[in-house]
């Protein structure tokens, strides 16, 4: 049946050039499910019947079975039962929105159970219009079970309280689901499935290559809690943390999120809004989540106000599902290893290049040839260690354990849902079990979420939900980071590790020993608690108004952090063998006993109400919908001032026939933390839409274009992101200082005052956007094939920037004021072949973004050279000297141009002296690297059979640079101590005479050098590299074992399954990991078992 | 409406607890109208009104704001620049530093107006005379009544404390630029245009000097500070300072060597002799007042005159540090394992040859006794107290600096390049049983009398050649030093010196016993003499101990500093100033 149809479609589809294109790449998986078409070999009737259910065993209503003509023979009922008729040898088809088609051979009478698989992309992603769809609205309920289920569910499904009438496929608007095919606006969502075979302890690890727009880059590849104390509550203000993002303390340290190409360090990351909440949270398990969507355009974010410019990250927590209880347990466990870990030299080669370097400075060599025999041979393990801290210190696999249960349910009046996640992930540090305590790098979390509808009465809603989460992080009492920067530093012939005496070893240069560091730190223990309340309520006023709703939303929520300080120090010893033969142990370093601190890093409170009314009306043709909207946002956050942001707002949206879209959207927004007078300020959006699809010119000659929408947004969005510059800049003001200078005999010198350290800006005010989106969807050959596009213009005018003019001469420092003004602009798509035959299903979906930004106005000041200009070249771009080579003989050493002060010679870095003055300066800095888009690319895909499925997600970025500057690693031998740090084997590529014409790195030198490296501070070309990359992200394996097995056990199903994470890499520049590289946590990779049982 | 019995009946009860579910939200809106927080931060609540009080009569918080800019005004000067002390950027010494150290760059030139030196102060010092015309203009509204001892009121002091330390630090400002803008009194806002063109050099000194003349009146004097008041600026640090830089304005840089010659802005356009005479004017004027006299031992200056109260004391000007082990610890040989010693400083060979013996003649005059294979034998005694050499008591046992000694053990260990550590400043260990350091004074000393007087001596010396009164400083400082006065009591100091002669004497004198004082550094831009300086190689000493004990000591080449002359006597104006202000000319030969 398929193959005739696809054809015909492929025919109309070659006058959409683009499409076609797109479909080749399909075609071979469409022939592959063709040619699975079945041979009817008997004419012989028989009879089937039995019980459609899903995962859980329990039963499915609204499924409808199908012959191979489409003709409809049955639809389940509530009970799922069914019972048909068909000739022998026929294939019958169950098919149920949300679910994959499951295909019965009728070759002998049958009569059992029929279970149907959930799809792995879920309806929700699914585009439909209503008719269209041959879903219930509401999926798992029977519709005359009761009458006020039906209103709990609608309200679940967001037609209540919401325009748009009822539909079985919603996006996740701003706070709460919008239909979809009203929505105009630029989103992308990712459902459960994706995110939950992610082996990680965060849902933000399931996001890279996902969402069209959203970059996701990591930057650590474990969770390191913050132990920075909120100094004393004084009148120090120096101290006081502010609450940069307005948001409060933020868990994600280990991703830099950034939406379509806005630098996240200033404050312009996404809003993160967990069910409805504006919350910082990123380590809830990715299994606990239902979906993340991003909101990229102004319409759709436009209630956030002041912060409308970021755009939105949405993360839904499964929700309760009605009907008898659901129980669905996962058990899952998994094996990290850290990808590109560097390679340290040997104590041998380490002693021959640093003389080499040091004989290259004009100095005396650090070691004699007796002393590398004994590196070399290793005959002085203590004179003369080699110790590969690698392997010392970390251990190979470390583990991380996840469990998961959810019960769902749910009787006439009320639903619930509880889901109990634990996780425990290890970190790769050693342990020792000499203690009865761990010094383990180690994170617990256990999380509670749990979720109640009520149907009060037929009019009135309401829901209470409440999270909590506990996370335990422990580490070594030297602290991850800091053992991480020795890892990273410390020589493989520093010291031994042990004494013969058994004592650490240890010189004057290092006191601290890195494996008494691992093993004999003691421990930091850090505590955060969560917990959020929060509780909707939703009223219909039909009896008195009709169609009018009202909705009050309030949150109340909890957080705090503190750790224990159980750390402590063990000195080291130095063996000294003297001439007469006798051993003296010096000691170095001190002896610190185990503290026992207790402090509160962060105690955080957030408060959040929203209260909303409106109507939602349809006379004709014609659909209207009105909203007011009121909400205020709350931090407090230690002994900050709050943050209050609020806004007023009114939305409309109206259509007709659900072809013509209008929608805009007006709210007045206020932030506390601007001067009076300057707080509030007008953000405005509007869009239109039209879906061709439902033209009749369509309709009658193309059926097979379900939806083609053409939609397109404009807004002025904002961006209060002005505690990124400091605590109430408009404020002049004095400020103690707790130590001044001291007069007679009052040492240390009393409390002094100073002029606070910027000129107030009595002026500032938040950024604006203005943006431009417009966008197509489409769905098309009855859903098979689905894609949205996108273009953006957004223009941000008052960045928050220095003045060119930042004459020293004032004596202050200048504040930020609004100045800037920047240009980003780029495409996305996202296209999704998914189909079936047989018991075979499959999908495939891709997507891509294209990010330009431009710098438009920066007050920059006169430059003296073209090429020293930064306006008009993308923002942040990278300004350097560009490397030609290296000074290959000592005659060229004499005649290149050089920096001042600095005298070349062989084996140095050329630098191009653009404006031929003979001098390396300021004048021949130039844009280094790319000036061009990023491109940002995912391809996810799957497949079922039968029991078995199979996805992936691969993930890439092309026209990147790295710029690795790590001297460490690159130029080795730094400064340390007073002695000379770690090098690594790349340096081993250095610029000697014999390898003149294939050297990467210039002649070693010891100590630092300030021409090679961080010349005249600016970035260097020899160090940009090619960045991209591509990720096998994910890739899962999974069995479910057949229900007739699984129900003998008395169980809904039993799914045993495999997956990794960042289970193989192409990078252009192979050297580093291109996202993170020591001394940040190294990424890992992950592969992971597991089981999930649903009764 | 068609509504069942039984769902009535439930929904009365729903209708309750949906009111009071309304009533809770409400309450939840209402708690967000309270009144419950300031609007401005507590430690931002502090206004320049509340600061400069005009109900205050104690002025406590004008007070704290002064001694603030007492903290801003004056730096401590050890290890200062980056870890190392200025004058390691000199011949005197070396940092003895494993990577590139910040006085390194800037003795091998290697700074730019981008690429800043790491002495370059030109952003902090223009926030110091923020700061300090702030208290300037202010303080007035504050009804001080507190009274100094001599019956005076109190405020004027202060204010005129204020000034001092701003025209301090415009003097830090022009020896290193030449002529800078001068601001005035005027604080200057987000609103003004601050695109103001640099003052000549000749104006910024008289600017610099009428305001110490301004100051001097109205501070206290050196014999009415007592142990409440020590560390204030006094009267008579006002008239060191002034002293100070007329000599600065009279030396060869800019007076008669500009190195623009027609540039105001660089320097006077001229040579005018009398300047030196109000140079030595000024310093005489300060001996004159017989507070201050030099301190029995030479050591002692900057470890114990932790409470130099009254007359007879010999610093005039410093900033106060306190007591600690900073300078032994970062600076103190590196052998000492349990007392803890960085090395920090090598000092030169070039320093240690500019040591006269123990009779007061160079090394290499005739008759000096020096003896090349015992070096050390028979010196200053201000050797042994600024430098460490080889085979010196300290903490106990004998420091031993030749190679693989205890405290010169090669390998990549930090320590000296030069085979002497640095000793002065550091509290007399020497004869100490200890294995570790105790708390010592560590006052950083600006202006003490030793140098005025050679300061006095080398102006007098341009005025008038080598009079009477120019050898008598020499003396003095030979005879506290402990050389020998001999049988002439000439303390070695050669007779009938012609001018030139004698500047060399006082230059070579100053050199010995100001060293690691951020003397030398600044001395030998002046003098013009930076260019030949530091055209000869900072040298140091490698010692050999054979098996038998026997020590051959061989001076090796250590550094090779570059001076790019003229443009290096001035440092470069930051560009970004230069770029954003087209009123503000560079210094020649910079960008």
């Amino acid at each position: 049946m398929h193959k005739p149809y696809l054809i015909k479609r492929l025919c109309h589809a070659r006058s959409l050039r683009v499409i076609a294109a797109i479909l080749c790449l399909l075609f071979c998986c469409a022939l592959l499910h063709a040619q699975q078409t079945t041979n009817a070999d008997s004419r012989a009737a028989i009879n089937l019947s039995g019980t459609v259910t899903d995962a859980y065993n329990k039963p499915l209503g609204g499924v409808k079975i199908l012959d191979k003509q489409e003709t409809l023979l049955a639809t389940t009922g509530s009970d799922g039962t069914f019972t048909v008729n068909v000739t022998k040898g026929e294939n019958i088809y169950f098919r149920l929105l949300g679910y994959d088609q499951f295909t019965l051979k009728a070759t002998t009478t049958f009569s059992g159970t029929v279970r149907l698989q959930q799809s792995f992309l879920p309806a929700a992603k699914m585009a439909v219009s209503e008719e269209q769809s041959n879903a219930p609205s509401s999926q798992l309920v029977e519709k005359d079970q009761d009458t006020s289920l039906v209103v709990l569910q609608e309200v679940l499904n967001g037609s209540a309280g919401y325009p748009g009438g009822k539909s079985g496929s919603d996006l996740q608007g701003l706070y709460g689901p919008i239909a979809a095919y009203r929505f105009l606006g630029a989103a992308a969502t990712a459902t459960q499935n994706e995110l939950s075979y992610t082996p990680a302890p965060q849902f933000t690890y399931a996001l890279p290559g996902r969402l069209a727009g959203l970059n996701v880059n990591q930057t650590e590849g474990f969770y390191i809690p913050s132990l920075t104390l909120p100094t004393s509550v004084d009148f120090f203000v120096g101290n006081i943390p502010t609450n940069k993002s307005g948001a409060g303390p933020s868990d994600n340290n280990q991703f830099d999120i950034q939406l379509r190409g806005h630098n996240s360090s200033l404050g312009q990351s996404p809003v993160v809004i967990i069910d409805g909440i504006q919350r910082d949270i990123y380590s809830l398990d990715p299994s606990q989540i239902a979906s993340v969507t991003i909101l990229k355009d102004a319409l759709s974010t436009i209630l956030l106000g002041q912060n409308s410019s970021r755009g939105a990250l949405i993360v839904q927590t499964l929700e309760p599902t009605s009907g008898p209880p659901r129980l669905s347990f996962t058990a899952e466990t998994g094996w990290q290893q850290s990808l590109k870990m560097p390679k340290p030299l040997s104590a041998a080669s380490y002693a021959y290049l640093l003389n080499e370097a040091l004989l290259n400075d004009g100095k005396n060599p650090a070691y004699t040839g007796a002393d590398y025999e004994a590196y070399k041979n290793g005959s002085d393990p203590y004179g003369h260690p080699d110790v590969n801290w690698y392997d010392a210190i970390l251990k190979n696999n470390p583990m991380i354990t996840r469990y998961n249960l959810n019960v769902t349910g749910g009787g006439g009046k009320a639903s619930y849902l509880v889901d109990l996640g634990y996780l425990n992930q290890d970190g790769m540090f050693k342990g020792s079990d000499a203690h009865t305590y761990s010094t383990l790098l180690n994170l617990k979390r256990y999380t509670v979420n749990s979720k109640i509808r009520f149907a009060v009465n037929k009019d009135f809603d309401l829901g209470l939900n409440l999270i909590g989460r506990i996370m335990d992080n422990n580490q070594p009492g030297a602290g991850t980071l800091n053992i991480l920067n020795n890892l990273l530093s410390t020589p493989n012939n520093a010291y031994p590790i042990y004494n013969p005496n058994g004592s650490f070893g240890g010189t004057t240069n290092y006191t601290n020993n890195l494996m008494a560091q691992v093993l004999e730190s003691g421990y930091l223990a850090e505590q955060e608690r969560d917990i959020l309340v929060n509780l909707d309520m939703r009223y219909k006023l039909d009896r008195w108004l009709p169609t009018w709703w009202v909705r009050l939303n309030g949150n109340v929520s909890v957080q705090s952090a503190s750790f224990m300080d159980r750390s402590k120090q063990d000195p080291v010893f130095q063996m000294v063998v003297d001439d007469k033969g006798d051993t003296t142990y010096n000691r170095f370093g001190s002896t610190v006993n185990q503290n026992n601190g207790f402090n509160t890093t962060s105690w955080a409170r957030y408060w959040y109400a929203s209260a909303s009314t409106g109507v939602d009306t349809t006379f004709g043709q014609n659909n209207l919908g009105l909203k007011l909207f009121y909400d205020q946002k709350q931090t407090l956050l230690n002994y900050d001032l709050p943050t209050v942001l609020t806004n007023y707002a009114f939305q409309g949206n109206y259509n007709y026939g659900k072809k013509y879209f209008v929608e805009g959207a007006v709210n007045y927004s206020g932030y506390n933390r601007y001067q009076k007078g300057h707080q509030y300020g007008l953000f405005y959006a509007g869009g239109l839409g039209w879906d061709i699809a439902r033209e009749n010119f369509i309709k009658d000659h193309a059926s097979w274009i379900g939806q083609l929408k053409l939609r397109g947004t404009y807004g002025k969005t904002g961006n209060a992101n002005v505690d990124q510059y400091g605590y109430y800049i408009w404020n002049e003001h004095f400020e103690n200082v707790n130590v001044t200078y001291p007069i007679g005999s009052q040492y240390p010198g009393p409390q002094g005052v100073q002029q606070g350290g910027t000129l107030p800006n009595v002026n500032a005010t938040w950024e604006k956007a203005y943006k431009l989106d417009i966008g197509l969807d489409m769905d098309l050959f009855n859903h098979h094939l689905q894609g949205s596009f996108d273009y953006y213009h957004e223009k941000y005018a008052d960045i928050m920037q220095l003045r060119g003019k930042s004459i020293a001469l004032i004596g202050l420092d200048y504040p930020a004021e609004n100045i800037g003004k920047a240009l980003y602009k780029g495409w996305e798509g996202s296209l999704t072949y998914q189909n079936g035959s047989g018991n075979f299903n499959y999908y495939l979906t891709g997507n891509a973004s294209l990010q330009y930004t431009k710098v438009l106005f920066m007050d920059e000041q006169q430059q003296a050279f073209s090429w020293n200009r930064h306006t008009g070249l993308p923002v942040n771009q990278r300004f350097g000297l560009i490397a030609d080579g290296f000074i290959q003989t000592e005659a060229e050493a004499e005649s290149y141009p050089t920096i001042t002060g600095y005298t070349l010679r062989v084996g140095d870095v050329k630098y191009k002296d653009l404006n031929s003055d003979g001098v390396i300066d300021q004048f021949d800095a130039t844009p280094l690297g790319k000036t061009g888009p990023i491109f940002y690319y995912g391809l996810s895909g799957g497949l079922s059979y039968k029991g078995l499925e199979l996805n992936f997600l691969i993930q890439g970025v092309q026209n990147r640079d790295i710029y690795v500057n790590n001297l460490i690693m690159d130029g080795g031998f730094q400064g340390q101590n007073g002695g000379y740090g770690q090098a690594y084997e790349r340096i081993q590529n250095r610029w000697t005479p014999e390898t003149a014409n294939t050297a990467f790195y210039p002649a070693l030198s010891a100590g630092g050098n300030g021409y090679n490296y961080n010349p005249l501070f600016l970035s260097s070309s020899l160090f940009v590299h090619n960045g991209d990359y591509i990720r096998l992200k994910n890739i899962g394996l999974a069995y479910t074992l057949p229900a007739v097995w699984t129900h003998r056990l008395k169980v809904g199903s039993v799914k045993v399954f495999v997956n990794a994470l960042n289970l193989w890499t192409w990078a252009a520049f192979d050297q580093v990991d291109p996202e993170i590289s020591l001394p940040n946590y190294p990424i890992q990779k992950v592969i992971n078992t597991g089981i999930n049982i649903k009764l | 409406m068609q509504h069942s019995y039984p769902y009535k009946y439930q929904s009365s009860y729903a209708r309750m607890f949906s009111f009071i579910c309304c009533a809770l939200v409400l309450s939840i809106f209402y708690g967000s109208c309270a009144k419950d927080y300031e609007t401005i931060p507590l430690g931002q609540q502090q206004t320049l009104e509340l600061t400069f009080d005009s109900h205050d009569s104690a002025g406590t918080y004008a007070l704290r704001y002064l001694s603030e800019v007492y903290n801003d005004a004056l730096i401590n000067g050890h290890n200062r620049v980056d870890k190392d002390y200025l004058d390691a950027a000199s011949d005197d010494a070396l940092s003895s530093s494993t990577s590139l150290s910040s006085v390194e760059k800037i003795a091998s030139g290697a700074f730019t107006s981008t690429d800043l030196n790491a002495d370059d102060n030109w952003t902090s010092s223009y926030a110091t005379i923020r700061a300090a015309t702030v208290f300037i203009v202010n303080i007035d509204r504050v009804p001080l009544i507190e009274k100094l001892p001599d019956g005076r009121p109190a405020r004027p002091a202060y204010k005129a404390e204020a000034r001092f330390l701003r025209a301090f630090t415009y003097f830090g400002l022009i020896k290193r630029y030449g002529g800078v803008p001068l601001l005035g009194d005027k604080i200057y806002n987000l609103t003004d245009n601050l695109q103001l063109p640099r003052n000549s050099f000749k104006e910024c000194v008289d600017y610099i000097v009428s305001e110490l003349q301004l100051a001097e009146d109205s501070l206290r004097s050196q014999t009415e500070i007592n142990s409440g008041s020590y560390g204030r600026i006094t009267k008579e640090a006002a008239m060191a300072l002034k002293a100070k830089v007329l000599l600065y304005s009279a030396s060869p840089l800019f007076n008669g060597g500009n190195i623009d010659p027609n540039n105001p802005l660089t320097g006077y356009t001229s040579y005018d002799k009398q300047r030196w005479q109000l140079a030595a004017d000024a310093a005489k004027a300060v001996i004159d007042l017989h507070y201050y006299s030099l301190m029995p031992s030479f050591t002692d200056v900057f470890t114990k005159q932790n409470q130099p109260v009254g007359t007879g004391t010999e610093n005039i000007f410093w900033r106060q540090v306190g007591n600690n082990q900073d300078v032994e610890k970062t600076n103190g040989p590196i052998g000492y394992t349990s007392a803890g010693g960085n090395g920090r400083t090598s000092p030169s060979q070039n320093l240690v040859d500019a040591f006269p013996m123990q009779n007061g003649l160079d090394i290499t005059a005739a008759g000096s006794s020096y003896n090349a294979a015992d070096p050390y034998e028979g010196r200053d005694p201000r050797l042994t107290a600024t430098v460490f050499f080889n085979d010196q008591p300290w903490l106990n046992r004998h420091i031993e600096l030749f190679a693989g000694g205890t405290d010169r053990p090669g390998g990549t260990v930090q320590q000296t390049k030069t085979g002497y550590y640095m000793r002065k400043f550091m509290g007399d260990f020497s004869t100490s049983n200890s294995t570790v350091y105790s708390n010592t004074l560590h006052d950083w000393v600006y202006i003490r009398y030793a140098g005025i007087l050679l300061d006095y001596a080398e102006a007098q010396n341009e005025v008038s050649g080598p009079s009477q009164q120019v050898y008598q400083v020499l003396y003095d400082l030979r005879q506290r030093a402990g050389i020998e006065p001999g049988d002439d009591g000439h303390y070695g100091i050669a007779q009938g010196m012609d001018q030139d002669e004698m500047r060399t004497a006082i230059h070579k004198e100053r050199r010995i016993e100001m060293a690691f004082e951020q003397q030398r550094y600044w001395d030998i831009r002046r003098w013009k003499t930076a260019e030949s300086v530091y055209s000869h190689p900072v040298r140091g000493m490698d010692i050999q101990r054979t098996g038998n004990g026997q020590l051959y000591y061989n001076v090796q080449d250590v550094f090779t500093p570059h001076f790019k002359a003229p443009q290096m006597y001035l440092y470069p104006i930051p560009y970004n100033e230069v770029v954003k202000d087209p009123a503000m000319k560079q210094n020649p030969g910079w960008k």
